[in-house]
């Protein structure tokens, strides 16, 4: 009924302009020689593969442990320290992974102070006098990936706690059955499986870690073949398979969203109020939450502010305000971008678009699985066709800036999604459907109904836009204008040089200006339990 | 509104300050981090009051210059490998230069036969010995690492690294494919650990104990040697002796980092007095003392860094040659897994 309609017919011509640099890598992997083929399938495809799969489900395991549990612990108990955790677990978020892969490097391996300490301890002396788990491995991309990337789910996951209705579980209560099993958890799925496939898909796109790591998987596999073999055909065609796994995820989150309906009913119903605990108990709670912690930020950050310390003397103090300005400035505004997008693109599809207008806008946020610089590959490709064919050079607009903004887009379009989506889902038809029998026109009913009501929802997907923005390394660094630093590639350019001294500073920068975004974060997500008391 | 308004000043403020179309200066796509490359364009701004802006990035650089053809705002591309620079030439990117001064600084089998890519600079890629365990002289050539008696003892990075991709390529000009590739897997047979870190860890791995053996490029035994703020590093070198390889025979494997001028270049006299003042003694004496790596014009005498490790014999093999083996070379790293 709603199909052709300006609004809709507009949406999907925005998701196909976000699209066509992906589009622009499959006609490349189409065009392109097949010859090399059967030398990959004989040779590394199969290990690409199994390293890819094997990340993903270590990935996902253990970043679904890290977030499902310190989610649940934190809503349900009371114990001490319970207020410190319940922003701080959200800190990891700021720490970009390729810093915490240098950090991680430097403490466990030979020469870092865990395994020297282990020597002086024990007596050994040399590398084979006892065995000592690699780091730089694929267990060790697991443990470093997981624990920067559970934040994604442990949000996703709280959200749907807090705002499960208490009456639900009482009737558990009242039935003998667990709480978490049979009411908690169930109904979080959506929150869940959302932050999951943001977190697969960051492992899959991941390069910085695995090359740090020398873990042969597929992306890296997109790189050897593209600049060891002079093949961007080849590297495209790699491409092709990732894109297959991501589908594959998104196909899994929407099924997942698509089953069930989750409208907050009205009815003012209070929320879990957390139970009190034994010490013992406490103790166990506290363990549960500290780990990801220590893991993903206090390790990193005690590495880094050590390298700061260390490098005084050699930090250029001018070039790295600059550069954090320029990150900011950029973060920020392109964050509006893309949440303005997200947004406008969501609420048409949720309720003007048929189907294959919604899967088209499904299909725009796949950017984010892409290995970066392969998606600002695309993103090039695609601005020279548009030159070519309308002879204006967009790169010369704002000298390049513009094209970074896009790129952004299609890159961070998913994260913006995931959080509008939940909204959306929650906000009751008969709002919007009895509007619509008033003759209110949808503009209308967007900016006074909708907006409103998913306020909070965008507020929280443009922080998680904004610090991702502030980590983005590879296509900021292709697609930049001419003497143009920021954060990330300054921290890139001295730290790829191992010189982690000179980088440290500005590493650090990145994880505090995230922090700030981050601790609002959580207290929206307390606001999700108080304003439906006021509701009442 | 007011917030919308806000961030349009905020993005005209970006469009100002990036504007790179003023009139005297050189626009350039580097492969080399700024910090390594940006003394020498101050040095180039000083002298003739050209203004060098520079663009950063370890990939994608030739795509990007592909697509943006004539539009191009680049002058020069500056490239860290020869199979790299060779990717411009192929897809046609640059163009010939008459230059007497660069023809005089770099000798020929350094240049292009056409003039469109020249080397600046030269790396030998050599092999690290531990100077406690492995005797002077028990490994002369660059095929004695395939030696079984060496069998958990070496160490290096992933073989698709550039630079070992340009040694293999230089194994296959030397003794064919086959053979090459019989190396290739001698060499992974005999490895210490999973190919991994840069040519730094090696040097480190060496000290640590993990293994006798590493290939490496001399200017990263330089960095470290020489390291006066990371003075760990200088454990690291000193735990180890270099060893020039097949200095009886073809000589040690060298690759070059280089430069050319782009076709669509909107700068062209600056950008070639650029490459021309990258090839002259001042600067090139600053490739040897900062960066460890050597001079490309023959008229130059080695500083005294880099004479402290001696000099050397180096194959004479026209490194547009590795260029063109570099992909048979990756198929062989991909089949033998190193």
């Amino acid at each position: 009924m709603y199909n052709w309609n300006i609004w809709s017919v507009s949406v999907s011509i925005v998701a196909l302009v976000i699209i066509a640099p992906v589009l622009a890598i499959f006609y490349s992997a189409f065009i392109g020689d097949t010859s090399l083929w059967p030398h990959l399938f004989s040779t590394v495809l199969p290990r690409y593969i199994f390293n890819t799969i094997f990340l993903m489900l270590g990935v996902g395991v253990l970043s679904l442990f890290f977030g499902v549990s310190t989610a649940w612990v934190i809503t349900r108990y009371n114990f001490i320290g319970k207020t410190f955790f319940e922003w701080s677990l959200l800190l990891p978020a700021a720490v970009p992974a390729y810093i915490i892969a240098y950090t991680y490097t430097d403490i466990f391996e030979y020469a870092g102070p865990v395994q020297g300490m282990l020597r002086d301890f024990f007596g050994w002396t040399s590398s084979k006098d006892y065995w000592f788990p690699e780091i730089r491995s694929l267990g060790g991309a697991v443990l470093v990936m997981s624990s920067v990337l559970y934040p994604y789910i442990y949000l996703m996951t709280r959200a749907s706690f807090l705002s499960t209705p208490t009456s639900y579980y009482q009737v558990s209560l009242m039935h003998n059955r667990n709480a978490f099993f049979h009411v908690a958890l169930p109904l979080a799925r959506p929150g869940i499986v959302a932050g999951l496939a943001l977190v697969l898909m960051e492992t899959i796109s991941d390069f910085g870690t695995v090359e740090y790591f020398a873990v042969e998987t597929l992306t890296l596999g997109v790189f050897n073949v593209w600049l060891g073999m002079n093949s961007l055909s080849g590297a495209a065609q790699i491409s092709s398979i990732l894109f297959i796994f991501v589908i594959v995820l998104l196909t899994l989150e929407f099924l997942a969203r698509r089953r069930q309906r989750f409208h907050e009913k009205s009815s003012g119903q209070d929320t879990l109020s957390p139970l009190s605990l034994k010490i013992s108990n406490q103790c166990i709670c506290l363990v549960l939450c500290s780990i990801p912690l220590i893991l993903g930020f206090i390790i990193p950050v005690t590495v880094l502010l050590n390298f700061v310390f260390k490098g005084l003397a050699v930090i250029n103090y001018l070039e790295i305000i600059q550069a954090t300005i320029t990150s900011i400035i950029l973060s920020i505004s392109a964050s509006f971008v893309v949440i303005f997008f997200a947004t406008l693109m969501i609420v048409v599809t949720f309720y003007k678009s048929n189907t294959s207008q919604r899967v088209l806008t499904f299909l725009a946020s796949c950017g984010y699985a892409f290995p970066g610089t392969i998606l600002a590959v695309g993103v090039v490709v695609f601005v020279g066709w548009i030159n070519d064919l309308i002879y204006f050079h967009l790169s010369y607009l704002a000298g390049g800036i513009i094209v970074l903004f896009f790129a952004y887009l299609i890159r961070f379009l998913a994260v913006g999604y995931g959080s509008i989506k939940s909204g959306i889902a929650k906000i009751h038809p008969n709002i919007v459907d009895s509007s619509l029998t008033m003759g209110v026109n949808f503009f209308k009913i967007m900016t006074n109904i909708i907006i409103p009501l998913i306020y909070t929802n965008m507020i929280v997907g443009g922080i998680l836009v904004f610090v991702d923005i502030l980590k983005e390394l590879p296509m900021t660094l292709l697609l930049r204008p001419f003497n143009f630093e920021t954060l990330a590639t300054y921290v890139y350019q001295y730290a790829s040089d191992e010189m982690l001294e000179e980088s440290s500073l500005a590493a650090i920068i990145i994880v505090l200006t995230g922090l700030g975004p981050i601790v609002y974060l959580n207290s929206t997500l307390k606001n999700i339990s108080k304003k439906k008391s006021k509701l009442v | 509104m007011k917030k919308f308004f806000l961030i349009s000043l905020l993005y005209i403020n970006i469009i100002i300050s990036f504007d790179v179309y003023a009139i005297n200066e050189v626009n350039v796509y580097s492969y080399r981090q700024p910090i390594l490359i940006d003394p020498f364009f101050d040095q180039f701004t000083k002298s003739t009051g050209i203004k060098v802006n520079v663009l950063h990035a370890k990939k994608g650089l030739l795509e990007r210059l592909l697509s943006e053809g004539a539009n191009t705002p680049a002058d020069l591309v500056l490239t860290v490998d020869i199979a790299r620079l060779n990717q411009f030439v192929k897809n046609d990117l640059l163009m010939p230069i008459e230059s007497s001064i660069l023809k005089t600084n770099i000798p020929s089998h350094l240049r292009d036969s056409k003039n469109r890519w020249f080397a600046l600079s030269k790396r030998a890629r050599i092999i690290a010995i531990s100077n406690t365990r492995i005797k002077p002289g028990a490994i002369n050539r660059i095929e004695d690492l395939v030696d079984p008696k060496w069998k958990g003892k070496i160490c290096t990075r992933v073989g698709s690294h550039d630079y070992n991709r340009s040694l293999l390529a230089s194994l296959i000009a030397a003794h064919g494919e086959t053979k090459a590739e019989e190396w290739a897997k001698g060499l992974v047979a005999n490895l210490a650990r999973k190919p991994e870190g840069n040519d730094r860890a090696q040097a480190k791995a060496i000290h640590e104990g993990v293994c006798d053996i590493a290939i490496m490029n001399t200017y990263y035994y330089g960095k470290m040697k020489f390291n006066k703020k990371n003075t760990e590093q200088k454990f690291w070198a000193d735990s180890i002796n270099i060893i020039f390889t097949n200095q009886n025979d073809r000589g040690n494997h060298i690759n070059v980092a280089g430069g050319g001028l782009v076709k669509y270049s909107k700068n062209k006299e600056n950008a070639i007095a650029l490459l021309e003042f990258l090839t002259q003694p001042k600067a090139q004496a600053l490739y040897s003392s900062m960066n460890y790596e050597y001079p490309v014009n023959p008229t130059l005498p080695l500083s005294e860094e880099l004479k402290s490790w001696g000099s050397f014999k180096e194959d004479k093999l026209p490194v547009e040659k590795l260029a063109e083996l570099a992909p048979v070379a990756q198929k062989i790293i991909d089949r033998v897994g190193w």
